[in-house]
This record gives C-alpha cells, sequence and structure tokens, in this order.
C-alpha cells in the first residue's frame, strides 16, 4: 500500500513538483560562481524536500483529501508517503545538481566535492529538519498552514532584526550571518564521527517526533 | 446477523457547534438500495462521513457487513465504492492518470469494467478534470466507485447535476447491479422521485434525528394523505398524524395508517395515496421533485 500512496503521489502531483524547474535555472547560473557549488546543491536539496512537503497542501486545495482518506488505505500509510516523497525529491533534486555541476560547459564547480560524505550529511540534516518541521503543519492546516508558516518564519526574522537593532546590541543581520556560521560549522564538524552521531540521534528523533504528531494529526483531522 | 447487513448504524452520534447527530440507528440489508432523504442540513452528509470514516463518532458502532469501520477500516474501504456531492479529484491530471494512480489501491479493481463504463459514460479519458463538466465529474466519480467491484456503494447526491435522461439511466444501472450481483447501495438525495423509482428501503432524517426507516411499500403503501377539513383532522388518532399543512380550503394530513384512517373516516374525507414529495413536504415543509 505504501507503494500506491508513493506513486499516487508523484503520479497526480507532478505538476506541483514541476514548480522546482525554475530553481534550476539559479542552479544553472550559479554553476559558473566559484564556491557556489555546494550551498547551491544543499539549498536545491531543501527547496525540494520542502515542495514535496506541501503536495497536502496542494491536495487540500483541490478537496482531493476526502477522496485520499477513502480509498483502502490508513492515513498512516498515506503520511509515511508523504514523508518519503519529501526524501526521494530532495535527493533527485540535489542529484539533478550534481550532474548540472559536472555536465555543464561553464560549470567551474567539483561534482566530486558535492557527493563527500560531509555535504550530504549536511543536506540530510538540514532538509530532514525542513521536512520535521513543516510536514505535521501542512498535514493538519493544509495551504493555510503552509502560508502561516512561511509567514511566521518571515516575521520571525523581521522580529529578530527589529529587536536587535532596536537593543543596539549589535547588527540584526549578524543574526543571519551566525545562521550561515553554524552551518559552515557543522559541516566542517560533520567530518568527526562524534558529531555525525549526534546529529543523527538529533534528526532521528525530531523526525521520529514530527512523524508521530503528523500520523496523530491526520488521524484526529475531520474531513 | 449483523453479517447479513451490509449497514449497521447503531446510536451513533456527532456534534458541531448548532448541530447534533442524536443516537442514529438503522440498517440496510444486503442486496437492497436505500436512500437517505431529508432537509438540508438535516445530518445525511454527516452520516456518509461516519460511515466513511471521514469524521469521527463520539457515540455508536457502525458495521459494515459486520466489520467495524474504524479497526478494519482498510478492509471495510476496500469494499466500498464512493461518490460524494463535490467529487474530489486532481484538477490538472488526466482521467485516465487517475484511473491509473487510485485503482492500485484496490485489490478488485478492473481496467475493463472502468473503460466499459467510461466509454458508456462518454467520459475523455484524456482530458484533464478541470475540463469536465459537473455532471462528467459525477459519471467519472460513478465509474471509479463501480470498478473495483464494491459490494456497498455509498453515494451522497450522486444525481444531483446530473440531466433527467442520464439519472434514469444511472438508476437503472444501479437496480441492475442489485439485481444481477447483489450489492448493497446507500444514497442520499433530495430527488424523491428517484428515490421513488429504485429504493427498497426510505430513511428519512430531520434535525440529526432519524424520523423513520421503512420499506418503499411500509411508505407508499400504508402511509396516506388525508384531505379534508379541521374537523376531520381533530378527529384523527394523533399517533398517526405525522405532519399536517393547511390550504386554502382545507387541511392535508400525513398519517401513517391509511387503512385504519379510511376505516374510521369513510366518506367524510379524502385519502390519498402518498408520494415522497408529500411526505418531505409534509414533515418538512420542502421537497423537491425532478422528471
Amino acid at each position: 500500500m505504501l507503494r500506491n500512496a508513493l506513486r499516487k503521489d508523484l503520479l497526480l502531483n507532478a505538476r506541483h513538483l514541476w514548480g522546482i524547474l525554475p530553481w534550476f535555472l539559479w542552479v544553472a547560473y550559479a554553476m559558473s560562481e566559484p564556491d557556489a557549488g555546494r550551498i547551491t546543491a544543499v539549498g536545491a536539496a531543501f527547496i525540494g524536500a520542502l515542495m514535496a512537503a506541501t503536495i497536502a497542501a496542494r491536495e487540500d486545495k483541490l478537496r482531493t483529501t476526502a477522496t485520499l482518506a477513502s480509498l483502502p488505505v490508513s492515513r498512516r500509510t498515506l503520511v509515511e508517503a508523504r514523508y518519503l516523497v519529501a526524501y526521494i525529491v530532495g535527493a533527485a533534486t540535489y542529484l539533478v545538481v550534481v550532474v548540472m555541476a559536472a555536465a555543464l560547459p561553464w560549470s567551474v564547480q567539483r561534482a566530486a566535492e558535492l557527493v563527500e560524505a560531509r555535504t550530504l550529511l549536511l543536506t540530510l540534516t538540514l532538509a530532514s529538519m525542513a521536512i520535521a518541521l513543516l510536514m505535521p503543519v501542512v498535514i493538519r492546516y493544509g495551504l493555510l498552514g503552509v502560508m502561516v508558516f512561511l509567514g511566521a518564519f518571515q516575521l520571525l526574522g523581521v522580529g529578530v532584526m527589529v529587536a536587535f537593532e532596536f537593543l543596539g546590541s549589535r547588527s540584526g543581520v549578524g543574526v543571519f550571518s551566525a545562521i550561515e556560521r553554524g552551518i559552515v560549522a557543522l559541516h566542517r564538524g560533520l567530518g568527526q564521527p562524534v558529531v555525525i552521531l549526534e546529529t543523527a540521534a538529533v534528526v532521528a528523533l525530531a523526525t521520529w517526533l514530527s512523524f508521530r504528531l503528523s500520523v496523530f494529526l491526520a488521524w484526529r483531522r475531520e474531513l | 446477523m449483523t453479517a447479513d447487513l451490509a449497514l449497521d448504524l447503531r446510536g451513533v452520534r456527532k456534534s458541531y457547534p448548532g448541530f447534533t447527530l442524536k443516537d442514529v440507528s438503522f440498517a440496510l440489508p444486503r442486496g437492497v438500495i436505500g436512500g437517505l432523504i431529508g432537509p438540508n442540513g438535516s445530518g445525511k452528509t454527516t452520516i456518509i462521513k461516519l460511515i466513511m470514516n471521514l469524521i469521527r463518532r463520539e457515540a455508536g458502532e457502525i458495521r459494515v457487513f459486520g466489520l467495524d469501520n474504524r479497526a478494519a477500516e482498510v478492509e471495510v474501504k476496500s469494499r466500498i465504492g464512493f461518490v460524494y456531492d463535490v467529487p474530489g479529484f486532481w484538477d490538472d491530471q488526466s482521467l485516465d492518470s487517475q484511473r491509473r494512480a487510485l485503482g492500485a489501491f484496490y485489490p478488485r479493481w478492473s481496467d475493463e469494467t472502468f473503460h466499459r463504463l467510461a466509454g458508456e459514460f462518454d467520459l475523455p479519458l484524456d482530458k484533464k478534470y478541470k475540463a469536465l463538466s459537473h455532471g462528467a465529474k459525477t459519471k467519472f466519480a460513478l465509474a471509479m466507485a463501480l470498478s473495483h467491484g464494491a459490494d456497498l456503494l455509498i453515494m451522497d447526491e450522486p444525481t444531483a447535476g446530473l440531466d433527467p435522461i442520464f439519472r434514469r439511466d444511472l438508476l437503472r444501472r444501479l437496480s441492475a447491479l442489485l439485481q444481477e450481483e447483489g450489492k448493497s447501495i446507500l444514497f442520499s438525495t433530495h430527488i424523491t422521485s428517484d428515490l421513488e423509482r429504485v429504493a427498497d428501503v426510505i430513511t428519512f432524517i430531520r434535525g440529526g434525528e432519524i424520523v423513520f426507516s421503512l420499506t418503499r411499500d411500509e411508505l407508499l403503501d400504508g402511509w396516506a394523505i388525508v384531505r379534508g377539513d379541521d374537523r376531520v383532522v381533530r378527529e384523527l388518532d394523533p399517533r398517526v398524524v405525522r405532519g399536517v399543512k393547511h390550504r386554502a380550503f382545507g387541511v392535508d394530513a400525513l398519517v401513517s395508517d391509511g387503512a385504519a384512517v379510511r376505516r374510521a373516516l369513510g366518506a367524510r374525507a379524502v385519502v390519498d395515496k402518498v408520494t415522497l414529495d408529500d411526505v418531505m413536504v409534509l414533515m418538512t415543509g420542502e421537497a423537491r421533485h425532478a422528471a
């Protein structure tokens, strides 16, 4: 049944997933920029995973959620498929960037850098955390949930910047630099077994909690 | 005993702000067409959603072919074909893509049956769902519901938006399904003439409560309308009077024991046979009859 649910998600929501294509225009351009390979690949996987994670929102909009819930498949299996599709699309998007890095004539990236373990682990970590955060919201609130979720992050970012400016301690932009430095540090740290284990434990826990919550919310949801 | 029933609801309760479905109980034997009628907001769609486990019941029991609709959800749903009043499919996908994606969920799915029905319904399989008319969308939902060997069809207002010719054809097809394959069907509708044509059992719901659940013959042969004046209606046994409507020159009273009333009144009043329209009008004040 999981296979059918996966197939359904990919077959009937292909058009939604094609929404990632414009991102590849940016990727194609970024391939000519020195040192842009890693961030572009990680960003592509992140965007791909997020796009796939919002399939439930699209189905909500189309009013197909009740149709799905009437099929002989448990809501848990449908949720499992949602998570798997997000990982599959994220991985596929990453793979396309690697191929572009290797194949585009103007690419100055080294594709080998993009497939080293540290970078793959960093991508998996960031995409997993994004999926873990977004999925329960989408499953419970659909399109509105996505908008509120993204809007809340925007507001949070604006709020942080304003707060720092107001307090005068340092520039709000510094917050985002700090996030960037954190990601770079994590990337560096993922070369060490202890950091890999710790990160894997955090990601696994977050994903497990997110999945359990999503299953609960899907079960509770009235259609 | 419950295994002989396609559907068995006992004491089912569901509350929303301003509306409560109150301890609903009724059964649908196997091989029978059941019609669910009632005014808007009476709870017909809520009952169908509860059977399909789209919403959670607060109390009671729902069994489909003897199986609890929650505990054995996947098995129960593999035996149900459903058509909702607003069919929900993927707008930007072709009918054939949806057939491939959704048919795979059913163990007894038949592409042959689907293609035969699609041909009979004139469904353009290569067209996107959004390009279809409302009637064609319902036909597609019907083709999907009838192509996986469902033992029970559950339909919420399936004939709304369909032209009279197709509606008649659909009702004929549903009757044939019953006779040839022993399927059971539950459908809700406002169009009482549809029910008169095919329903074996009629369940009437009003304000979240089942008012009656009777066979068509019990209802149409047993009930009657008394047409007379106030004095005649006052003579009637109040236990059999189910609804009264005052007209310009008299009163219509719906009674649940036509034979007894005929004997009691003799020639002092006209006692007519009822139609479902009469029942709807006299019990709720609304009805919708279509050709």
